[in-house]
C-alpha cells in the first residue's frame, strides 16, 4: 500500500524517519517498509517528489556524503522547522485517528 | 523565500537534474545490492530493481515539477511546438494559410458588421431616437410636437441642392432645410458658435446658417472667425452662426450647410401636403417605441379628421434610428456573415484534417514519448499547444488579410454603407479575431490531439508501430470532414450562382430607354432671379436654342432623371369618371420635359404624338402618359383625347388632355416596378418650385469636350448657375447595379474560396488513401491489373465522398438560400439550373483534386510499391 492515501502523510512519515537521524532516499524507503512490517511500500515515483517538496519548504536539507558501506549518497537531514512541522502534523494526525476510530467503533 | 528558491533552482537546473539522476541511480544500485545479498542472481537483481523503481524519467519529471512555476511547462510546450513546426514548414504554411483565409474573411466582414450594426451611432443616447418611416410636412411636425406625450423634441430635415456663389466659381452644394429642433433631437452641439433658436425659426426670420465641419474646412478655409461671415446660398446672403463638430454626420442624407426651412422656403413650410421632410424624434425617458407609436397614432387620427385631403390616406410609423439607417443592408450583411462563417468552417475542417494526417505521421514519436513516460494529458496538451499556436499564427496572418480585405470592401461598398464611417479595425474587431483564433485552435485541435495521443504502447509495439484502429478512426473523421466541406462549399456556390443569375436578370432588364451615348447634368435655377414660371421658361428656351446650335447633339430636359431616385407624385381625377372622395384619388408620377427628351432617351412613342414647340404657355394643356398609366386607368382603351386634372388644384378646373402614350421607363430603379407616370411640357408647368432640371444630351461624337461646351452655353445664358451631377446615363445605370454587384462579387469570392478549400481537403484525403494502398496497388499491377483500374479504385472513394457532400449540400442550399430571398432579383432560391450548375462545379473541383494523387499512385512502379515498407 502506498502511504499517500491522505495528502501529506508521506511527508510526515519521512520527517519521522529523519527525526531519528540523517538518511538517504533508499534508507528512508527501507526504514518505512521494515517498521510498518511491509504494510507501507514507498514507490520511488512518490518518494523523490515528496523529498523535493520537503526541501522546498525548508523542512529538510540535503547534502552529499558517504554511506555506511562507503557509497556516495545524498543524505537528508531534518531542520528545526521540520521538527516543528512534524510535531504539528503528529498532533493533527492523532486527532484525526481518534476521530476516525470513534466513528468506526460506533455501531 | 519559496519564490527565490524556485528561481535559484531554475537557474541551477543542470545541477539539480544531475543530483537527481545520480541519486536515483544510487537508489537502484542499493536495491540491487540488497537483492543480490539475499541470494538473487546478479542479472536478475538488476532487472528486478529496475522494475521496482519504475519509470525513472517519470520520477525525475515529477520531482522537478515540485519546483516548477505553473507556466513553465506551458512555455516549454510552446518552445517545443515552434521547433516541431519549423521542422515541417510546408505543413505549417498550409495550415496557417488555410486558417488565415478563414479568419481573415471573417474578420473583414465582421468589421463591416461591427461598423454598421454594432458600433453605437454617433448621436447622444442614440437608442432614444426614433424615425418616422414616412416623410412628413412641416405643419404635421409642428402639430405632432404640440400634442405629443412621447417625445421631448422632434427634428426635421430635407437636403436640397443649392448654389453657393461666395466661392471662386458657382458651386452646387447640399443644403439641409431643417427646423430648430433638428440638432437637439440628434443631441449634437456645434463645436463653434451656436444653432438657430426656436424664435429665429419663423417666417421672415434672420437668414442664418450652420455649416458642417468639412464645409468650414474647404470653403471657409477653417477660419476661426468664420462665425458672422456671410455666405451666398441660392442668391441670398446668410450669416454663419455655427460650425458642427468633425464627428457629426447627418443621418441618411448629405448636407454641407443647414438653414431654417421657415426662413428659406416659407411657402413650403406651411404646406401640409408637401411630405418631404425626414423626421427624427427623441423619446422621453421611459417611453417605449410601442407607447410612442400609440401616441403618434392618436395624433394622426385627429389630423386625418381635420385634414382628410392631405392626411386620410397616409400612415405614420416609427422605427428605431438604426433600422432606418441600415434596414436594407442588414439581411445582406447577415447573409455575407453566414457565408464567411461557412468558409471558416471549411477552413477549420481542412485544418483538423491536416492535424489528423500529421497525427498519423507522428505515431512513432507519440509512442516513444508515451513509452518514455509522457502522460496522456501531457501529450494532449502538447498537441493542443501546437494546434493553438498554428491557429494564432493563422489569426495573425488573417488580420493582415482582413486589413487589406476591409480596404477592398470599402472601395467596393455602395455609398449607403459607407457613410457610417465606422468600418475599421477597432478593438472589438481585434477581439473577435482573437476569439476566433483560440476557438478554432482548441475546438478543431482537440479531436486530432485525442486521436494522436491515443497510445496503447504495448498493442502498438506489437503492431510494429502502426495502430490500425486509431488511423482508421482518423481516416473516417477526415472523410466526414471532407463530405461536410463539399456540402458547405456547394451551399456557397449555389448562393453565389443565384446572385449571379439575379444580377444578369437585372442587367438584361430593359430600362425603357437607351443609355448609350447620353450625357446628363443637373441645373437648378435660383429663387432670387427665377421665382416666376415665365422667367424659368425663358431661361430653358434660350438654353435649348443655344445648345441645339452645337454640332451633332440632340438635347432634352426632364425634372427628375430616371434612376435618379426622385419623383413627384400628384393625386389626379379623370374627366367623366364617377367622383372619388377627397383624399382617396389615385396617384401618378409627374415629370416635366422639354426639348427632344423622348427622342434623346429613345423612349418609344406608342400612340398619339410627341410634344411640339406649340405645346407652350397659353395653349391647351397637354400630357403624355406611360403604358403603365394606360394599363391601370384605361385598360383596353386608347387614352389619347381623354382629360385629367390634379386633385389638389384650387380655383377653376384646369383640364389636361392626354395627347400621346410612351413606353414604360424604370424610373425608380431596375429592380423596381414601373409606376404610372404622366409627362407634361415644362412651359405649361403649374408650380413655380419646379426650378430644377436634368439636361439629357445625345451625341454622335465622343463625350470629350462636350461637358465644357454645354457649361459654356449655360453660363452664356446665366453665369451664376452651377452645373452639377455630370454623369453619362450609363454611369447612372452602373450605380443602380452597384449594390447587387457588390453582394455578387463578395459572395462569388467566398464561394470560390470555399470550393478551393474543399478541393484541397479532397486532395489531402485521396492522397492519403493512395499512399496507404501503395502496397495493394503494387500487388494488383504485378498481377496484371491495368493502371485504369487502379485509377478507378482510388477515384471511387473520392466520388463517394463528393456525391454524399453534394447531396447534403443541395438540401442545405435549399434551406439556407431562402435567407437570401431579399437579395435575389427574379430568381427563386431553389432554382434547379443553379443547383445543377453548382453541383457540377463542385464535382469538377473534386475530379481535379483527386485526379492528381490518383494518377501519381497509378503511375508508380509496381516494384517500388511492392517493396514499400
Amino acid at each position: 500500500m502506498e502511504p499517500d492515501f491522505l495528502p501529506g502523510t508521506l511527508e510526515m512519515l519521512i520527517l519521522q524517519t529523519l527525526s531519528r537521524g540523517a538518511n538517504h532516499g533508499y534508507g528512508i524507503a527501507q526504514h518505512i517498509q521494515q517498521i510498518s512490517n511491509d504494510a507501507l511500500k514507498i514507490g520511488e515515483g512518490s518518494l523523490y517528489p515528496a523529498l523535493q517538496r520537503l526541501l522546498m519548504n525548508d523542512y529538510v536539507i540535503a547534502e552529499w556524503g558517504v554511506s555506511e558501506n562507503n557509497r556516495r549518497a545524498r543524505f537528508y537531514k531534518i531542520t528545526a522547522t521540520g521538527r516543528k512541522q512534524l510535531s504539528q502534523e503528529k498532533r493533527i494526525f492523532n486527532a484525526l485517528l481518534v476521530g476516525i476510530a470513534r466513528v468506526m467503533e460506533t455501531p | 523565500m519559496k519564490l527565490w528558491k524556485k528561481i535559484r533552482n531554475l537557474l541551477n537546473r543542470e545541477a539539480f537534474d544531475r543530483d537527481l539522476r545520480e541519486e536515483t541511480r544510487i537508489h537502484r544500485e542499493m536495491a540491487e545490492e540488497k537483492l543480490n545479498q539475499l541470494g538473487t542472481p546478479k542479472e536478475e537483481a538488476h532487472y528486478a530493481a529496475m522494475r521496482a523503481f519504475g519509470n525513472p524519467t517519470l520520477t525525475q519529471e515529477a520531482s522537478r515539477l515540485q519546483w516548477a512555476f505553473f507556466f513553465e511547462s506551458f512555455v516549454q510546450d510552446i518552445g517545443f511546438a515552434i521547433r516541431m513546426l519549423r521542422k515541417s514548414p510546408s505543413f505549417a504554411a498550409v495550415a496557417v494559410l488555410t486558417l488565415a483565409l478563414g479568419i481573415g474573411t471573417n474578420t473583414a466582414i465582421f468589421s463591416v458588421i461591427n461598423g454598421v450594426l454594432l458600433r453605437p451611432l454617433p448621436y447622444r443616447d442614440s437608442q432614444q431616437i426614433v424615425v418616422m418611416k414616412e416623410n412628413e410636412s412641416l405643419p404635421n411636425v409642428t402639430d405632432i410636437q404640440r400634442h405629443t406625450n412621447a417625445f421631448s423634441v422632434g427634428g426635421a430635415i430635407n437636403a436640397q441642392p443649392m448654389d453657393y456663389t461666395s466661392g471662386p466659381e458657382p458651386l452646387q452644394i447640399r443644403v439641409g432645410l431643417v427646423n430648430s429642433g433638428f440638432f437637439e433631437t440628434l443631441g449634437i452641439a456645434p463645436t463653434m458658435g451656436r444653432i438657430f433658436s426656436e424664435a429665429e425659426d419663423v417666417r421672415g426670420g434672420p437668414r442664418l446658417a450652420v455649416v458642417s465641419y468639412p464645409f468650414w474646412q474647404s470653403h471657409l478655409g477653417g477660419d476661426p472667425h468664420a462665425v458672422g461671415r456671410p455666405i451666398l446660398l441660392g442668391g441670398n446672403s446668410y450669416a454663419v452662426i455655427g460650425v458642427m463638430p468633425e464627428t457629426f454626420i447627418c443621418p441618411r442624407e448629405h448636407a454641407d450647410v443647414f438653414i431654417s426651412l421657415w426662413v428659406a422656403d416659407p411657402n413650403t413650410a406651411v404646406d401640409r401636403d408637401v411630405h418631404f421632410l425626414h423626421t427624427y424624434w427623441r423619446l422621453k425617458g421611459g417611453v417605449s417605441l410601442e407607447q410612442a407609436q400609440a401616441d403618434i397614432a392618436t395624433i394622426h387620427n385627429s389630423l386625418a379628421e381635420q385634414f382628410p385631403a392631405e392626411e386620410k390616406e397616409r400612415r405614420m410609423q416609427l422605427i428605431p434610428l438604426r433600422e432606418s439607417l441600415v434596414g436594407d443592408v442588414r439581411p445582406a450583411l447577415l447573409v455575407l456573415f453566414g457565408a464567411v462563417g461557412l468558409v471558416l468552417l471549411i477552413a477549420c475542417a481542412n485544418f483538423a484534417s491536416l492535424l489528423i494526417a500529421r497525427g498519423f505521421a507522428r505515431r512513432q514519436e507519440m509512442l516513444i514519448r508515451a513509452a518514455l513516460g509522457a502522460g496522456h494529458g501531457r501529450l494532449i496538451r502538447k498537441l493542443l499547444t501546437e494546434s493553438t499556436l498554428l491557429s494564432f499564427s493563422g489569426g495573425a496572418v488573417g488580420l493582415l488579410f482582413a486589413h487589406w480585405g476591409t480596404r477592398m470592401l470599402l472601395a467596393l461598398t455602395p455609398a449607403e454603407l459607407r457613410w457610417l464611417n465606422g468600418i475599421q479595425m477597432d478593438s472589438r474587431v481585434l477581439l473577435f479575431a482573437l476569439a476566433v483564433s483560440i476557438l478554432t485552435g482548441v475546438i478543431f485541435g482537440i479531436a486530432p490531439a485525442l486521436l494522436a495521443a491515443r497510445t496503447d504502447v504495448a498493442a502498438a509495439l506489437n503492431e510494429g508501430g502502426r495502430s490500425k484502429t486509431a488511423s482508421a478512426a482518423g481516416h473516417r473523421i477526415r472523410k466526414i470532414l471532407v463530405t461536410t466541406e463539399v456540402a458547405f462549399a456547394l451551399m456557397l456556390v449555389v448562393g453565389a450562382g443565384l446572385l449571379m443569375k439575379g444580377f444578369s436578370h437585372l442587367r438584361s432588364m430593359n430600362p425603357g430607354f437607351n443609355p448609350t451615348g447620353v450625357m446628363t447634368m443637373y441645373l437648378q435655377l435660383p429663387t432670387t432671379r427665377y421665382a416666376e414660371i415665365p422667367k424659368q421658361t425663358r431661361f430653358r428656351r434660350e438654353l435649348l436654342a443655344r445648345l441645339n446650335s452645337l454640332p451633332g447633339v440632340r438635347i432634352g430636359m426632364i425634372t427628375d432623371i430616371p434612376l435618379g431616385g426622385n419623383y413627384v407624385e400628384y393625386d389626379f381625377v379623370i374627366d367623366g369618371r364617377a367622383p372619388i372622395p377627397e383624399g382617396e384619388e389615385p396617384k401618378v408620377q409627374t415629370l416635366s420635359v422639354m426639348g427632344d427628351y423622348f427622342r434623346v432617351m429613345q423612349i418609344p412613342l406608342r400612340a398619339g404624338r410627341d410634344f411640339t414647340g406649340m405645346d407652350r404657355e397659353g395653349q391647351p394643356l397637354v400630357a403624355i402618359a406611360n403604358e403603365e398609366f394606360v394599363r391601370q386607368f384605361f385598360p383596353g382603351q386608347n387614352p389619347v383625347g381623354s382629360r385629367i386634372r390634379w386633385a389638389r388644384d384650387t380655383g377653376p378646373p384646369r383640364w389636361i388632355t392626354i395627347v400621346g402614350v410612351v413606353g414604360d421607363v424604370k424610373h425608380s430603379g431596375l429592380n423596381q416596378p414601373t409606376d404610372p407616370a404622366v409627362y407634361t411640357p415644362f412651359p405649361q408647368a403649374d408650380e413655380a418650385w419646379k426650378r430644377w432640371m436634368t439636361l439629357t444630351i445625345r451625341t454622335d461624337n465622343s463625350f470629350s469636350g462636350l461637358v465644357e461646351q454645354v457649361k459654356a452655353q449655360v453660363w452664356s445664358v446665366d453665369g451664376q448657375i452651377p452645373v452639377s451631377d455630370v454623369q453619362t446615363m450609363e454611369q447612372r445605370m452602373a450605380v443602380s447595379f452597384a449594390q447587387q454587384r457588390f453582394y455578387m462579387l463578395l459572395l462569388g469570392a467566398f464561394a470560390s474560396l470555399a470550393a478551393i478549400l474543399a478541393g484541397v481537403g479532397i486532395y489531402g484525403v485521396v492522397a492519403y488513401t493512395a499512399s496507404q494502398s501503395t502496397h495493394e496497388i503494387g500487388i494488383r499491377m504485378a498481377l496484371g491489373g491495368q493502371r485504369r483500374d487502379v485509377l478507378r479504385l482510388i477515384m471511387a472513394e473520392a466520388a463517394k465522398l463528393t456525391s454524399a457532400g453534394i447531396l447534403i449540400g443541395i438540401v442545405g442550399a435549399l434551406a439556407l438560400t431562402r435567407a437570401m430571398a431579399s437579395l435575389l432579383f427574379e430568381v427563386k432560391p431553389g432554382d434547379p439550373v443553379i443547383l445543377a450548375a453548382g453541383a457540377t462545379v463542385l464535382a469538377l473541383v473534386a475530379l481535379v483534386a483527386c485526379y492528381i494523387p490518383a494518377r501519381r499512385a497509378a503511375q508508380g512502379d509496381p516494384m517500388v510499391a511492392l517493396r514499400y515498407e
